[in-house]
């Protein structure tokens, strides 16, 4: 028969190790905050760079930046990041943090850059979790794969061409995947669509 | 100390605790980042709850090794994302999900009674546990991309950009060694060669 104190001794070493191993990880939580931030700025600022050319553009697009909410357009009920770049105080490019919420396994998350006169600058996939070796090929294969849309515009190619050729459309999928392509040919669309409805409010709204 | 695990947790259990952990292992990167984890949280795990053991019961053992593993792999995920910022990205779905291979691995250890002997024997799993990814990340990122250290840079720092080696051109890859059930068919063939081995030396 096992008396109360046999009982309470290992329960309050429970709660103890509890309470001591959250105060650790809290503690490490924030020595490491501020370095994970920056990489994390880091991280986009790089991919920025390597869509709209720095010498374009002369403010900081990770402080001229807004969030906004378009379920419908940029694919995800969450708050969308946009960065403007802009040259003098006069708009060059934004750049939507959009999500193709339709992958093959799983949300993508795209930055579909669109220069002020509403033609798509580029687009990047900056997370994804398509399978290796198929879904993937944007960044192995078929480097170049994202290429195809620097110039475009909604109007060019019209709607019901803004889709891979399987579907009608004008864009060649890559070998051995046709969901990944189309979930993003649909995206990149959707920001357009996006940038074109909203373009005054994107660069007019204050940075937040 | 009574509470030693039945016995049918015996090896078969520990090798079935470790397979969410090959899975990982479809680059060399990959495996060395997910061996270096392994290693840093199983003993410090091992040496914490030993030194706790006998102010716990059978029924609180479990607790406290879910929690203590819980918090050191979140540790060592933050301690990755601030210093090892784009190999986590990588590794970003898995590293929670190892806590619970490892809570059974730990778990198994709880028969050694002194700290020493506990960081000892858990130090000798997870060194197991370390050097068998590397050989399964070397075959499948060898067969699945036809490369070597790819990305390695992540892991390594920069200098190590260099060090990627194109072994042969694959345009599709064998996709089988790159999924996750490559990791289990290389696993297969490592244990197969393994009993060859023994069978041979006996």
């Amino acid at each position: 028969m096992a008396t109360r104190a046999d009982t309470a001794k290992p329960v309050v070493t429970l709660a103890l190790l509890a309470a001591v191993l959250t105060a650790i990880v809290v503690l490490v939580a924030n020595v490491t905050r501020t370095r994970i931030a920056h990489n994390e700025q880091a991280w986009i600022q790089q991919r920025l760079d390597a869509l709209v050319a720095p010498a374009t553009y002369d403010n900081d697009l990770l402080t001229d930046s807004i969030a906004v909410r378009a379920p419908d357009l940029l694919g995800t009920a969450q708050p969308v990041r946009i960065y403007r770049a802009r040259r003098a105080g006069a708009p060059v490019a934004a750049v939507i943090r959009a999500i193709a919420p339709d992958g093959y396994r799983g949300p993508i998350e795209l930055l579909v850059a669109v220069g002020r006169d509403g033609r798509l600058i580029g687009v990047q996939v900056i997370r994804h979790n398509e399978t290796p070796g198929l879904g993937d090929a944007f960044e192995s294969r078929d480097v170049h794969w994202l290429d195809r849309f620097r110039g475009r515009s909604l109007t060019d190619p019209p709607t019901q061409r803004w889709t891979v050729r399987r579907d009608g459309g004008d864009f060649d999928a890559f070998t051995g995947a046709t969901i990944t392509p189309r979930a993003i040919i649909k995206a990149v669309r959707n920001s357009l669509e996006y940038y074109q409805r909203n373009s005054q409010k994107i660069f007019d709204l204050p940075s937040q | 100390m009574s509470a030693s695990p039945p016995r049918v947790f015996g090896s078969t259990a520990q090798l079935i605790a470790v397979c969410p952990l090959l899975a990982m292992s479809d680059t060399v990167a990959d495996a060395l980042g997910i061996g270096a984890a392994v290693l840093v949280v199983v003993p410090l795990a091992a040496v914490l709850l030993a030194l706790l053991r006998s102010r716990l019961s059978d029924e609180t053992a479990l607790a406290a090794t879910m929690l203590t593993v819980a918090a050191l792999v979140a540790c060592v995920e933050l301690l990755m994302r601030a210093w090892l910022s784009e190999l986590r990205t990588a590794l970003n779905l898995f590293l929670p999900l190892i806590v619970s291979n490892l809570v059974i691995v730990q778990y198994l250890q709880a028969r050694h009674e002194t700290a020493g002997r506990a960081f000892g024997g858990s130090l000798r799993i997870a060194v197991g546990i370390a050097i068998t990814l590397l050989p399964l990340g070397i075959a499948r990122e060898l067969v699945g991309r036809g490369s070597l250290l790819h990305d390695a840079h992540t892991l390594l720092g920069s200098w190590a950009g260099w060090s990627e080696v194109g072994v042969f051109r694959v345009d599709m890859g064998f996709m089988l060694a790159m999924l996750p059930p490559g990791a289990f068919i290389a696993f297969g063939l490592l244990l197969a060669a393994r009993n060859w081995l023994l069978h041979r030396r006996s």
